[in-house]
């Protein structure tokens, strides 16, 4: 298993405009793996980036809206792309002028070939 | 409740195991919680809850597992739902006011801690709770009124926007220009404590002009709490500030973008909407709430 999580993140990193990318378990919010840049707080973004998708995945449960497949957050300086597969999230950071489309279709295939 | 027998949890695993819309997670997550369970009664809680948003029942559960692990806070979501589902309940009340009474707002404190004491004047938390308070204020020397907003009494279940006043925009009509997009499913303004303020969202197959429901308010309850992760998670990144969220689900792509002070502007649309129209439609909702909050962007 852990071979295909570093796959999976090993083609993710070499996407144009991506940061980092890390595998959390969703439900501790602890990072199973991850690479990400020097200096980056890595338990806490895997702790902050697992909450922020648990409670999205709540609020469209609450709405009959299904189950949440992707979260992207925007900020100023760049963006988190997030992918659910199971007990697992697929999370990317990327530039603020980074491909989304390709990074989003990446994040996704990630998360199925670990679903 | 009697502690269940073994035959009685291993029935509701097995009529959960077969089918997972059952409402058999509650009691299970019941029994595992007295049984020391709190990972695996949280886990069944959260998952019953993603098929049964309106058990009021599975949200005091879920707010007593985060109370006794310490996430104060989380409890404090649920009781807000709790709330909105059910306008008078009585442990949502109570929790309410001992959550007040901790940050020392001690008028919502009092407030939710009276609406729980007419209920049951003899509850022993309660009264202990209000001898607390009555302690602490004479302390401090009179009432605080740090979030006296906080007081307002949720609405009920199902219920609409607050009316509008005279001249003002109909609160349920702010986003009406967007009604003839075939794509949209709504949108609402949300603020910091999760309270819907304007808007209407199509839950379901629902209307999207159709009057808000218990569901689209508890969406509204749990996402006013994202504000502050979705800050913290960029922050921790070194990316700024956050400037919007795009959640594809299964049915829908919801977008959600801060207004000013701690507010949300929401936007729902079927899921196989280009996020391009999402993107731009989002930008036209947020013109809009900000026409409605007064131009205070």
């Amino acid at each position: 298993m852990s071979d295909v999580l570093s796959v999976a993140l090993s083609r993710l990193s070499r996407v144009d405009g991506v940061r980092g990318a890390l595998i959390v378990d969703a439900q501790a919010g602890v990072p199973v793996v991850s690479e990400l840049a020097d200096g980056v707080a890595e338990p806490a973004v895997a702790a902050l980036a697992a909450s922020l998708f648990r409670r999205t995945a709540k609020a469209a449960g609450a709405a009959a809206f299904g189950g949440l497949e992707t979260l992207q957050l925007e900020a100023e300086a760049g963006h988190v792309v997030m992918a659910g597969a199971g007990e697992l999230v697929v999370v990317v950071v990327a530039e603020a002028d980074a491909q989304l489309g390709l990074i989003r279709l990446e994040a996704q295939r990630a998360a199925g070939s670990l679903a | 409740m009697s502690n269940p027998t073994a035959g009685e949890i291993q029935r509701w695993s097995e009529e959960l195991a077969r089918d997972p819309a059952s409402p058999a997670f509650l009691p299970l997550a019941k029994a595992y919680r007295r049984q020391g369970h709190w990972e695996a009664a949280l886990r069944l809680c959260l998952r019953g809850l993603e098929r049964h948003p309106s058990n009021v029942e599975a949200h005091a559960l879920l707010a007593r597992l985060y109370l006794e692990s310490g996430e104060l806070e989380k409890a404090c979501d649920e009781w807000g739902i709790m709330l909105r589902l059910e306008g008078d309940n009585f442990e949502a009340h109570r929790g309410m006011g001992f959550f007040y009474l901790e940050h020392g707002d001690f008028e919502a404190a009092r407030a939710h801690l009276d609406r729980s004491a007419a209920q049951r004047p003899d509850d022993p938390a309660v009264r202990e709770a209000l001898a607390l308070l009555r302690e602490r204020q004479s302390l401090a020397g009179g009432t605080r009124t740090g979030s006296a907003a906080a007081l307002a009494p949720p609405p009920a279940s199902g219920a609409t926007p607050a009316p509008a006043a005279p001249g003002a925009v109909d609160p349920a009509r702010v986003f009406e220009p967007l009604l003839a997009e075939a794509p949209f499913r709504g949108a609402l303004i949300v603020d910091g404590r999760g309270l819907v303020l304007a808007g209407t969202l199509a839950v379901g197959g629902s209307d999207p002009g159709a009057p808000l429901g218990a569901s689209a308010e508890a969406m509204g309850a749990i996402l006013g709490g994202a504000i502050e992760e979705a800050q913290r998670t960029a922050e921790n990144l070194a990316l700024g500030a956050w400037r919007g969220m795009l959640m594809e689900t299964q049915q829908a792509t919801v977008h959600l973008a801060p207004l000013h002070e701690d507010m949300i502007v929401l936007l729902a649309a079927r899921r196989d909407t280009p996020a391009g129209w999402v993107l731009r439609t989002a930008a036209r909702a947020a013109a809009l709430a900000d026409g409605f909050l007064g131009g205070k962007t």
